[in-house]
């Protein structure tokens, strides 16, 4: 009658985990739940203290956890449980990329010029693209005329990715005429988009 | 991913060859990409050119002599 029932969501992604915990709570009293990442120990934590249950938690080595479950009362199947899958990623808000140089990295500027290229090109081809890439200081040399990221650049807004790029900026280079990519932008939009990242890097 | 091209790419010993035949690329106003050089071919943080494949014998005819080319792969897509 104390028998454990042991589930192993190793290697799983959300919600397996705390779909397979809730279908052994449902025939079993004591179910060991062993996971392997944050997301599924939170949920199946919650899903444990939702019906009821004494939830422990052992850590183990290698970012392992197992949750013991002991229920206490029998389950409502109608009880809805909805998983949440974004825990401990990043807080909601845009993807936003800053690009506040026409180089990637400081010392050497053509190996600079090359890696920004490089850069581009790689976020380009990214399966999950930023939302917002704001361009600003020499970063909106890249996004004028002649530049040899345009195409990429191009690509990224005819997908969606909103382009910002310092209005300020191509007016001190004197280069606003030559602008090929994105929309000019000014401190209000980027200070607005920066501030409400969800994450934000630069180059 | 890009278009419906296939591409060759160029791998050079070092980052500096790259350099050297994007430059002259660049002077023959033949199109051509600097990328880095796709996953499935090295781990290594490296560049390379990508050029269209009908453009691919003239390239290789300007670059021979020039600059030392390691090696030319068809890139699939």
């Amino acid at each position: 009658m104390t028998e454990i029932k042991i589930v192993d969501a190793k290697n799983l992604s959300c919600p397996q985990p705390v779909i397979l915990a809730r279908q052994a709570l449902e025939t079993n009293k004591q179910v060991k739940v062993i996971v392997d990442n944050d997301t599924a120990l939170e949920n199946v934590k919650r899903l444990g203290g939702k019906f009821g249950c004494e939830v422990s938690v052992e850590a183990k080595s290698g970012g392992i956890y197992e949750i013991a479950l002991i229920r206490r009362a029998d389950i409502n199947k109608e009880e809805d449980f909805s998983p949440s899958c974004t825990i401990g990623e990043a807080q909601s808000g845009p993807f936003v990329i800053v690009v506040n140089e026409d180089k990637m990295g400081r010392g050497n500027d053509e190996l600079g010029t090359v890696l920004i290229k490089s850069f581009c090109h790689t976020i380009a081809e990214q399966a999950q693209k930023p939302d917002i890439i704001i361009f600003y200081n020499t970063g909106v040399k890249l996004t004028i005329q002649g530049s040899d990221v345009l195409d990429d650049l191009k690509q990224l807004e005819s997908e969606g990715v909103q382009i910002l790029v310092c209005g300020t900026c191509l007016n001190f280079f004197e280069i606003k005429e030559k602008l090929a990519v994105g929309v000019v932008s000014n401190m209000y939009d980027i200070v607005e988009a920066m501030s409400s990242a969800g994450r934000l890097f630069a180059p | 991913m890009t278009d419906q091209h296939s591409y060759y790419v160029i791998l050079f010993k070092s980052v500096s060859y790259a350099l050297k035949a994007e430059k002259i690329l660049k002077q023959e106003g033949l199109p051509h990409k600097l990328i880095p050089v796709p996953k499935h071919i090295s781990s290594d943080c490296g560049v390379c050119l990508r050029i269209d494949v009908d453009a691919k014998d003239k390239i290789v005819a300007l670059l021979s002599g020039k600059v030392d080319l390691e090696e030319i792969r068809k890139l699939a897509d």
